[in-house]
């Protein structure tokens, strides 16, 4: 069996895109993998299309715009997982030998459909009481404080990180470094979260390129990443309440990924994980096994996930500094990986990294713990 | 059931609502295994079993979490307390918090089910929800 390798990646600034839409950002950010990656767009045989909001068909509005027709392409729908289901589903035709040279697109332009908090489906028994997914968020956060003395401060340390890194990627959303009080005085949105705790409304697109051995030997030029893994799963019925301040998806998705890859999680050298709200990156780490449980706070006050830290998380600025265009996000973490694993990512490059690992998860239905959730490592 | 509004459950498959003002949540039980889940299912997922019936659920249980929301879709007026409430049968159930000053509300605290006006129907009838409210507040 081939092994699967990233060639090419590309993305869109992200941010607020009014004139735009998802498709003409899908191909703008395929233009730029086509680059990266030095070959004739023709090349690419197949293609999968992440997004969420944007309705039928919008890969293949994507790949009008650029004139690749004809190709077999599916629409890939798996919440703020999509833009990685569609990457997993790339991996998999470049496995089974089906395709040599494979492109997955993550593209959503929000901006003109949501303001505020997103909220579950009303159907949902939750939202039909008055979820929204902060206060979902904010009630593990409070748990968490509650078991782990973690302190509104620590957390805010996490927005604070990200913001910063943001700041130094020209192709984030949020370009401002911001302070402790900043985190604290910003608007209450669900106790103990404010707004700088949480995502963005974010416009944006990505693309990655995987290609087989045979391709990626041709059409490299020595700089391809080796995708190791590409995991999904989706999460379990309970049968009776869980802990809410440990995630069993996150932690099985990881095993998997591990395991594939034939790593450990002390093999990882950073990682981008699914901050789409502060506390939701203390449960993704430690739910990856890259923190202890109740470890995390702690370690982001000693510096530990910052950039020049030992185990630096969300260089890229995260969903909370880099935003959160739901489909795009997943593919856009792996572009990061990529750049960084290259030594591409300028003034916020990480020293020599040699294994990285992106994390998504997304989708919230009443009684499972999470609709689905993704974990790619990529190896130099 | 103190003070409880008479009339047609917001969700019928999840909350009953009887003439007297009284009511529970509903949700299943697993003949097999004994496992409870809410809302009502079609099967276990413990043991796969489909021999699963509705029953009604205990009307006390603890707080696990909760959040005052501030922001929020039009149908809600914020601030408001919501929470999730551990039952006895083993099910965790969300539901706003009401019956109590906002800064008083304690993760552990036990709390009792109480039938509410909550929202309307299409033709702008009153419908019958549920908040939990301290218990002691409702021992009278
Ligand atoms: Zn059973």
């Amino acid at each position: 069996m081939t092994d699967v390798h990233v060639v090419g990646v590309g993305m869109t600034r992200f941010g607020k895109h009014p004139d735009r839409d998802a498709a003409d950002l899908g191909a703008e950010a395929l233009h730029g993998a086509v680059a990266d990656a030095g070959i004739d767009p023709r090349l690419i045989e197949a293609a999968y299309v992440g997004h969420v909001f944007q309705g039928m068909v919008t890969g293949q509005r994507v790949l009008a715009q650029v004139g690749l027709a004809g190709l077999p392409l599916s629409n890939v729908e798996n919440a703020c997982s999509s833009g990685a289901t569609a990457i997993r589903e790339a991996s998999l035709a470049v496995r089974a030998g089906e395709h040599d040279v494979v492109i997955a697109i993550g593209t959503e332009h929000l901006t003109n459909k949501f303001r505020g908090a997103l909220t579950p489906d009303p159907s949902d028994p939750e939202a039909a009481v008055g979820a929204t997914m902060p206060s979902v968020y904010a009630m593990r956060a409070r748990r968490y404080m509650e078991e782990f003395g973690m302190t509104r401060e620590q957390l805010a340390l996490i927005p604070v990180k990200n913001k910063s890194n943001a700041a130094r990627n020209p192709l984030a959303h949020f370009r401002k470094e911001i302070t402790v009080e900043d985190v604290l005085e910003s608007r209450p949105i669900a106790d103990p979260l404010r707004l700088h705790d949480c995502s963005p409304v974010t416009d944006g697109a990505a693309a990655v390129i995987v290609m087989s051995d045979k391709a990626a030997k041709k059409h490299s030029n020595g700089r391809a990443v080796r995708l190791a893994a590409s995991a999904l799963r989706t999460g379990t019925v309970d049968v009776e309440p869980a802990s809410m301040t440990f995630e069993p998806l996150t932690w099985a998705t990881a095993q998997d990924a591990y395991e594939r890859a034939g790593i450990g999680p002390e093999d990882v050298d950073f990682a981008e994980v699914h901050d789409c709200f502060s506390i939701a990156e203390v449960l993704r780490v430690e739910g990856l096994g890259l923190f202890k449980q109740g470890e995390y706070p702690d370690a982001l006050e000693r510096g530990d996930a910052n950039i020049e830290g030992r185990l630096p998380i969300n260089p890229s600025g995260g969903l909370i500094g880099k935003g959160h265009p739901l489909g795009g996000t997943g593919v856009a973490q792996v572009v990061e990986l990529v750049r960084q694993l290259r030594g591409e990512s300028g003034d916020r490059q990480i020293e020599g990294p040699r294994v990285g690992l992106a994390h998504c998860r997304g989708g919230k239905a009443v009684g499972i713990e999470g609709a689905a959730c993704t974990v790619q490592i990529l190896i130099r | 059931m103190t003070g409880s509004a008479v009339g047609v459950s917001f969700r019928p498959g999840e909350l009953e609502v009887r003439p007297d003002g009284s009511g529970n949540l509903l949700g299943s039980r697993c003949g097999d295994c004994g496992a409870h889940f809410f809302p009502v299912r079609e099967a276990c997922s413990g043991c796969l079993s489909s021999n699963l019936e509705t029953v009604p659920f205990s009307t006390e249980g603890v707080l696990y979490t909760f959040s005052i929301v501030r922001q929020s879709t039009p149908a809600f007026e914020v601030p408001y307390a919501l929470g999730y409430v551990d039952f006895p049968e083993g099910v965790r159930i969300m539901g706003q918090i009401s019956g109590i000053e906002l800064d008083e509300i304690k993760i552990g605290m036990p709390v009792v089910l109480s039938l509410e006006p909550f929202g309307e129907d299409d033709e702008g009838n009153t419908l019958t929800g549920y908040r939990f409210v301290p218990a002691e507040a409702h021992s009278d």
